[in-house]
């Protein structure tokens, strides 16, 4: 099962679901990352983590964690 | 006989994500001039005022930070749905205005859903329609209004386009008002759950697809053109952020070089703060010198002519000389948050912080607190992490706030040879460098010992929008700083004439005319010897006999005990108790003879010169950890719920204050520098 976290840069895929064992997880999908949607890593951090995403028209800084929980098909 | 019927006022909120344009519109209806800025959470407490006049809407306008949806994940947005559901002083609002970005409706739309869910009388405010157009769309206002079923209006705040429908709108649902019998709004998000969240979402995008329309262009070359690349556009309602602003952060956010032009950016800014201010902190101080010298040259040498000069004028000036400095750290600060980078800054450094306790979040806290420690608490609210949120507010303190420029500014005057003054500019930006260093060593001490000072639950998390880049509005930017600016004079003005009338009285009295042997002796000599005289028979001196056991250690005397203590109330009072015990009153600008009366002054319990380079690098240590300032201490219990932690924050950071100036003073005097 692929996640967010594992996205190289400028690769996009569609998410299918979200884990909810991520204490955030609710603000991930508030924030617009629900299934149906298709996001691209964007950017990321010096270190690797926060990562960038583009989604529903935006720019979306998540750490690497609360990228894992979504889940891509 | 009549009864008199209280007319309630009607209550108006505003509500909307943050970037949506909420401010800039509460700005526009209120006519008052809050500032936004490019990053979440500019907003952490609620303004309140009344419409416009000119609108001829009697209501109460309710500002709230922004929230994403009802569900709040971090205090301010707590602040905001308790100021929805349950206000203290307003109760329920009578019309909820929210605002949503027409380019971003899928995501907007989630907060409006949930609002009309919960029964409020929901107005929606459509906002950055010029965002939409770049995109070749537009949002078809009638059908979504009829859709969600409550008014929808599209509304420029910065040029005013719609908002006379906006005003008829609101006066419409004013008068609309349901009756009492209505139900109040009910909250119910408590347990919303995964699934229905998704379902709401489907709703959302199904509705913004219905509702978003190509614009239709008369020339069909062009219409043409156009629906070719709508198309896809319209199959596929993911839209592509701002390409300059990707183009930008490929940049900025570069996996190698997005740290060097972050340090860049954060060196240019402050090292340019001292530069740009030198000017105009000269025209400052020929006026303070030129109004005490006048008015002693009216006055005469009398008790009352030593009071104004002395006492009011320079103990006003040598700290209003720092102003320049201070409206500059403003207006940089507030050019770099408009622009959007400070969220990139955030996230950049959102590793390294996590390390050390905090999160990417504190990065905006404590950049203001370089202005100010109390915006910069209030600042922490964005944080949803109760522990990385105590922890930001317990290290704000050590951030060189500008209430200690003054303070620097004096003892790196007093550091710099005349012949190289560049050397000056280096001295402070090391003292920045050295502040930050030691909050990071202080916040990961803390840290470690926090599992027991500061108890909360792990949930760390850093979810940040990061907006698009914009041109900063130099016009709101210099009028934000100007009210900042203002409000520190208003703040400190007062506080800094009061303690300088008590610290004048405390050292001209009792021994006002003081007896002296004038044998032999010129005007000149006369008028120092009756000086010293005065302040060695006088209440401070009394006072300072307890002080100096504190003092001697640090190679100090009471006289500069008296002014640290003085400076608890605030921090750059230091340098007009300073100045008034040092007694400025030469014919040069008063910074430089406060410096001269400095050098020439000794020890007067050893007889040595007083400030020596050691003493006053200790001094410089001394101000980079003391907390001496009330308000801090009163902002950090009120936001962290207790005294514990501004009493810890007093005791640990004066402590070591006192500790390591002893030590730098004594490993100095140690190692040959005097």
């Amino acid at each position: 099962m692929k996640t967010a976290a594992e996205l190289k840069h400028g690769e996009r895929a569609r998410i299918s679901d979200i884990n909810s064992d991520n204490p955030s997880y609710k603000r991930l999908i508030e924030i617009g990352f629900t299934p149906g949607q298709e996001i691209e890593l964007v950017n990321s951090s010096v270190f690797n983590d926060p990562l960038a995403f583009s989604v529903r028209g935006t720019l979306i800084a998540i750490r690497r964690n609360e990228a894992d929980c979504i889940i891509l098909s | 006989m009549t009864v008199d019927v209280v007319k309630r006022i009607p209550l108006i909120t505003l509500v909307g994500p943050p970037n949506s344009g909420k401010t800039t519109l509460f700005n526009y209806l209120s006519g008052k001039n809050f500032k936004t800025v490019n990053y979440p959470g500019s907003t952490v407490e609620y303004y309140t005022c009344k419409m416009q006049d000119k609108f001829n809407i009697e209501a109460n306008l309710l500002d709230s930070p922004g929230i994403i949806s009802l569900n709040p994940n971090s205090p301010d947005e707590e602040v905001t749905v308790n100021s929805l559901y349950n206000h203290p002083e307003f109760g329920i609002p009578d019309l909820v205005i929210v605002t949503a970005d027409a380019s971003q409706l899928s995501r907007h739309l989630l907060l409006t859903k949930q609002l009309l869910d919960s029964g409020f009388n929901v107005l929606l405010v459509l906002t950055m329609k010029d965002l939409l157009e770049k995109k070749g769309l537009k949002v078809n206002t009638d059908k979504l209004s009829k859709l969600l079923r409550c008014d929808v209006v599209i509304v420029n705040g910065r040029t005013g386009f719609g908002i006379d429908e906006l005003v008829k709108k609101i006066d419409k649902n004013l008068k609309n008002l349901k009756p009492v019998s209505k139900q109040s709004p009910t909250y119910k998000f408590n347990d919303t759950d995964k699934q229905s969240l998704f379902t709401l979402f489907t709703e959302i995008e199904n509705l913004s697809k219905a509702v978003l329309e190509p614009i239709e262009i008369p020339d069909l070359d062009k219409a043409n053109k156009e629906i070719k690349i709508l198309n896809p556009v319209l199959e596929e309602p993911t839209m592509q952020p701002d390409l300059f602003t990707i183009k930008l952060d490929r940049i900025l956010l570069h996996r190698r070089y997005g740290l060097l032009f972050f340090f860049l950016i954060m060196t240019t800014m402050f090292t340019s703060i001292f530069w740009l201010a030198d000017p105009f902190m000269t025209m400052v101080d020929d006026f303070f010198s030129y109004l005490a010298q006048t008015s002693s040259d009216l006055l005469g040498n009398t008790w009352y002519s030593h009071l104004i000069s002395d006492g009011l004028i320079s103990g006003t000036g040598s700290v209003l000389v720092f102003l320049p400095q201070i409206l500059i750290l403003f207006l940089i600060l507030g050019l770099l948050e408009d622009t959007g980078y400070l969220a990139r800054g955030a996230m950049m450094i959102d590793k390294p912080l996590s390390k050390i306790g905090l999160n990417g979040k504190s990065f905006v806290p404590m950049l203001s607190g370089f202005a100010c420690a109390i915006p910069a608490m209030l600042a922490a609210r964005t944080i949803s992490n109760r522990r990385e949120r105590l922890l930001t507010i317990f290290i704000i303190p050590l951030m060189s706030c500008s209430a200690r420029l003054p303070v620097y500014v004096l003892l790196v005057a007093f550091l710099t040879p005349s012949d190289k003054p560049w050397l000056g500019g280096i001295l402070l930006a090391s003292i920045y460098v050295f502040s930050i260093i030691s909050s990071i060593l202080v916040a990961s001490i803390i840290n470690k010992f926090s599992r027991k000072l500061i108890k909360a639950d792990d949930n760390s998390s850093f979810i940040l929008e990061l907006p698009a880049y914009r041109i900063p509005k130099l016009k709101v930017v210099i009028k934000n700083s100007y009210i900042n600016a203002l409000h520190y004079i208003k703040r400190a003005g007062p506080v800094i004439l009061v303690l300088s009338l008590i610290i004048w009285f405390l050292t001209y009295m009792p021994n006002h005319s003081p007896q002296i042997d004038t044998t032999g002796l010129n005007e000149e000599q006369i008028l120092q010897l009756e000086k010293s005289e005065r302040l060695a028979t006088s209440y401070a001196a009394e006072l300072g006999k307890f002080i100096q056991p504190v003092m001697s250690p640090l190679g100090m005397d009471w006289r500069i005990g008296v002014s640290l203590i003085a400076a608890f109330a605030a921090r750059e009072v230091f340098v007009s108790s300073l100045a008034l015990i040092f007694r400025v009153t030469d014919d040069e600008n008063i910074q430089s003879s406060l410096l001269n009366a400095m050098k020439n002054a000794t020890n007067q319990s050893t007889g040595e010169p007083l400030f020596t380079t050691a003493t006053v690098i200790g001094l410089i240590v001394f101000f980079i950890f003391a907390l001496q300032c009330i308000s801090t201490i009163a902002v950090s219990r009120k936001e962290t719920g207790g005294w514990r932690i501004p009493i810890l924050q007093l005791l640990i950071f004066t402590s070591t204050a006192y500790l390591l100036t002893f030590i730098t003073v004594n490993v100095l005097h140690l190692i040959g520098i005097s």
